[in-house]
């Protein structure tokens, strides 16, 4: 425990102040402003772009047990979870349970 | 706690005026039992996965369950962890999760517009806000419209009052049980997290300009990060967003529900 409190007084920083700032301004922007303005399209473009690439990190950098495995079973299980949300109807779902089961196929065979 | 002002109108400051709207806060249990759900169980792996994440890098447990109450949004929580055990300075930290919520900010004005009760004390609105992340968006979509509006923001919050406690467990199940994993199914528990990221954007996503994101944010940040490593969530969001933006943004108003 004791080596967890310097973390979290960080976290109090680095993790907590900075990420409910986004929401404290939604509070406000939802009171005042509208919700169909073009600066919050290019907002949502940032974030999806950015997560996207917060992925393809994971997946090319990983760390710990993830990066025992080969990239390509990384890269095929995550195409093919994409491939079947469009074939299952956009269902997240499926396409979730088609990219575990593959990377786990991958991997065992 | 506002006073009347003159700008409620005529009657609004005498005892006869219409009572202000309050939520309904008996709908909390029922919340509770709304976060059961196919959301919450996807989340209850993803945060498993994290669990064993923490334990792979060696970061401390109590540490690693202070970011589900803290940041409460699991790309922010893994790039602390991440960040934090490569080293990286406090500020650097700050700017990348600070990065990875920026999208917290739409999606909490979208979640909020559902729930919110117009009129009443907007107190509890700083509340729910700070509970909004990808998963309670999507019980929103799904389960907010049948719900009564007094009863839909107490709804979400006990819906994530009930997630945050079960995550904490299920995050402390994935530390424990990390090691005594077959490696396979370990790193399953990993892949599980940019799985359902990946998913849950194409899930979300509306308009071409989103899967233009999607698909530029996905190449240009393995291309940012081969030149400037601790940049490359920051240049391929703005860089690959701005272009989806730019590039395809819908140009009619009244697209956003």
């Amino acid at each position: 425990m004791s080596q967890s409190w310097p973390i979290i007084a960080a976290m109090l920083v680095a993790g907590f102040a900075v990420t409910y700032v986004w929401r404290v301004l939604a509070v406000i922007a939802v009171g005042a402003a509208d919700p169909e303005s073009e600066v919050l399209l290019w907002v949502r473009a940032v974030a999806t772009a950015l997560v996207a690439a917060l992925v393809m990190r994971i997946l090319f950098h990983p760390t710990g047990m993830l990066a025992d495995t080969h990239l390509w079973t990384r890269l095929a299980a995550m195409a093919a979870g994409i491939a079947v949300f469009f074939l299952a109807r956009r269902s997240a779902d499926i396409g979730l349970a088609a990219a575990i089961v593959l990377f786990v196929v991958l991997q065992t065979i | 706690m506002r006073q009347p002002t003159p700008d409620d109108g005529p009657g609004a400051a005498a005892d006869a005026a219409p009572a202000r709207p309050r939520y309904d806060w008996s709908a909390l249990p029922h919340g509770a039992r709304g976060a059961v759900s196919v959301a919450g169980l996807v989340m209850a792996l993803s945060f498993t996965g994290f669990g064993a994440f923490a334990h792979a890098v060696e970061f401390p447990l109590p540490a690693a369950l202070a970011t589900i109450p803290l940041i409460w949004a699991l790309p922010g929580q893994v790039v602390f962890v991440d960040l934090w055990q490569n080293g990286a300075a406090v500020a650097v930290i700050a700017i990348a999760v600070s990065l990875t919520a920026v999208r917290l900010l739409p999606m909490s004005v979208l979640v909020l517009s559902g729930a919110r009760l117009p009129g009443a004390r907007r107190l509890p609105e700083f509340v729910l806000a700070h509970f909004i992340a990808l998963t309670l968006w999507v019980l929103s979509n799904t389960g907010l419209e049948r719900i009564e509006r007094r009863r839909r923001l107490p709804w979400l919050i006990g819906a994530a009052l009930t997630l945050m406690v079960a995550m904490a467990g299920f995050t402390t199940a994935g530390y424990l049980i990390a090691d005594r994993l077959p490696p396979v199914l370990a790193a399953t528990m990993v892949f599980f997290t940019p799985a359902f990221f990946m998913l849950s954007l194409f899930a979300g996503a509306r308009w071409r300009f989103d899967y233009a994101a999607i698909g530029l944010g996905a190449a240009l940040g393995p291309a940012a990060a081969l030149v400037a490593p601790e940049w490359d969530l920051l240049i391929a969001g703005l860089v690959g967003g701005t272009a989806a933006f730019l590039l395809l943004r819908p140009r009619r108003r009244g697209l956003i529900k």
